[in-house]
């Protein structure tokens, strides 16, 4: 775990060095355990797939003294039993209208439209980050053999709930947005309600199943 | 009751942003200026982060069909009430049926408009600011329109302090001189294209593109060259608003106030002081990097608090 200033307001906490599932497990620790401690000035905390980027607000809690509160706590927390992950199931329509780069998928990476589902709803896969927009989960591992580059310019709009891929990760744009992945789906799930807890019907750590409907 | 009769290019509701969401990738969507928001709030008596308007663009124009006193912060703008000219930074009463006019914009991008009294609006998710791309916060999550009635409740009044000396009105003209601090891939950087990262002296210098808003400003200028053999993109992480992004492309995008995780390398940071800057970046706008240290910032943030707090108490 190595530890930096990020910025004036930042502390940016490195456990790992790639995407893998060890990493994932120690930020999830760290988070779930640094959130619980609610330390006043601390004004956000946003994990992803190696590192935590702790926002806080420098007139009223000290750089050092946020340190000392990561460092005192040892290696404690990395011991805490995590709680299970949640498990979700997707209900996608692959491919036509819902799918609009499912032609390019399958010319880049050889496949028919009938193995390009059935990679993509194979793996049980999980949430390394929440971002992007509101409720926009990162997952992975995606196989390999769907492995597609992202668009070299943004689609300017994708309606809510497209499925996305790109560059062996999967995602949900739970907004009608720009979009740099490709899209090969779209689900009727309702990712995101800014009027009610807990908001984001995904949260980091969970685990996704996309299901062809 | 407030009636927009024009909403200018972009009038939205803000305040100091939507915290505490970061896990679920809300971002702050706070009002760009925060001296100037705090310094509306600060003439006419509101309380910490009431609701405040943030506008962009000629030809604003409101009807007040109560007496009520407002203030204009942030750009310098035109204003008028009919023949007269308001004096912005400045509590303002006007009686019913009076409606102010902003036909020009003078110097920055941004200004702010509140009044003595709290805008009302349901907060969304602890805030009351919009959150444009998603269209939740704000008013009805979206930008005020031709026809749209805005209500004040708990009315206040001006505490005696009624105008900004100007003084502390910061320049609002380009070019823009951004402080930063390097980012955590800073080194991934050819030394010659970021000289200015470790000889004070040295900047760079860009023109913002058109490509601009609150999610972030593009800026265009001699391409930020990667080494050789480095990675150009980093796994996605957690970004702060005034971080300075580079795509494979070499130009630098400044994360602005809507996105909470990024892929891009990580130049620097903007420093506290300069990050009010950022609201009033124009297209075309000549923009300058340079590099500062901890300490420089942190002097910088506090010689600004200070004299913030002396004006003031001067009063």
């Amino acid at each position: 775990m190595v530890r930096e200033r990020y910025g004036e307001s930042g502390i940016r906490i490195v456990f790992g060095d790639g995407i893998d599932e060890a990493t994932h497990e120690t930020v999830r620790r760290f988070f779930l355990h640094f959130r619980s401690l609610r330390v006043p000035g601390v004004i956000d905390i946003i994990p992803s797939f190696r590192t935590c980027l702790i926002h806080f607000d420098n007139g009223r809690v000290r750089y050092e003294e946020l340190c000392e509160r990561i460092d005192s706590a040892g290696t404690e927390w990395q011991e805490m039993t995590l709680p299970d992950a949640r498990r979700l199931e997707v209900p996608v329509r692959y491919g036509g209208d819902y799918g609009p780069d499912m032609d390019f998928v399958c010319s880049y990476s050889g496949l028919s439209p009938e193995e390009v589902i059935e990679v993509h709803t194979a793996p049980v896969y999980r949430v390394y980050a929440v971002g992007f927009m509101p409720g926009f989960p990162y997952l992975g591992p995606v196989d390999r053999r769907l492995y597609v580059p992202r668009q070299a310019t943004p689609v300017l709009k994708v309606p809510r709930g497209s499925v996305g891929i790109a560059q062996l990760q999967t995602g949900i744009y739970p907004f009608e947005s720009p979009a740099g992945w490709r899209i090969i789906g779209r689900t009727m799930v309702r990712l995101f309600d800014p009027a009610t807890p807990p908001h984001s019907i995904l949260s980091f750590g969970d685990t996704v199943r996309f299901v062809r409907i | 009751m407030i009636t927009i009769l024009n909403p200018a290019f972009l009038s939205l509701i803000v305040d100091d942003g939507r915290f505490g969401y970061g896990d679920i990738g809300v971002p702050p969507s706070s009002g760009l200026d925060r001296f100037a928001l705090n310094m509306a709030r600060f003439i006419l008596g509101n309380p910490e982060n009431a609701p405040v308007l943030e506008i962009m663009g000629n030809g604003l124009s409101l009807l007040f069909s109560e007496s009520v006193t407002f203030a204009v912060t942030g750009a310098r703008v035109k204003a008028v009430l009919g023949d007269v000219t308001v004096e912005p930074w400045s509590a303002v009463r006007v009686p019913k049926g009076s409606v102010l006019k902003v036909p020009e914009v003078l110097e920055g991008f941004r200004y702010y408009v509140g009044f003595s009294g709290t805008l009302e609006v349901e907060p969304v998710m602890g805030s009351y600011t919009t959150n444009l791309e998603c269209r939740f916060g704000g008013f009805r999550g979206r930008p005020l329109m031709k026809g749209d009635v805005l209500t004040l409740r708990d009315m206040c009044e001006p505490a005696g302090f009624q105008a900004i000396p100007d003084e502390l009105i910061p320049p609002m003209k380009e070019p823009h001189i951004l402080r930063v601090l390097p980012g955590p891939e800073a080194d991934r950087f050819t030394p010659a294209s970021v000289k200015f990262l470790s000889h004070r002296d040295e900047a760079l210098f860009f023109r913002a593109s058109a490509r601009l808003n609150r999610t972030g400003i593009r800026l265009e200028g001699p391409a930020v060259e990667f080494r050789d053999r480095v990675e150009q993109s980093i796994i996605s992480e957690g970004t702060l608003p005034g971080t300075v992004q580079v795509p494979a492309d070499g130009q630098p995008i400044i994360n602005c106030v809507e996105r909470t995780i990024g892929g891009y390398a990580r130049l620097g940071t903007v420093i506290d002081a300069d990050l009010d800057k950022l609201a009033h970046i124009r297209p075309f706008d000549r923009v300058i990097l340079s590099v500062t240290d901890r300490e420089e910032a942190c002097r910088l943030s506090q010689a600004r608090k200070d004299s913030i707090a002396f004006s003031i108490k001067k009063q």
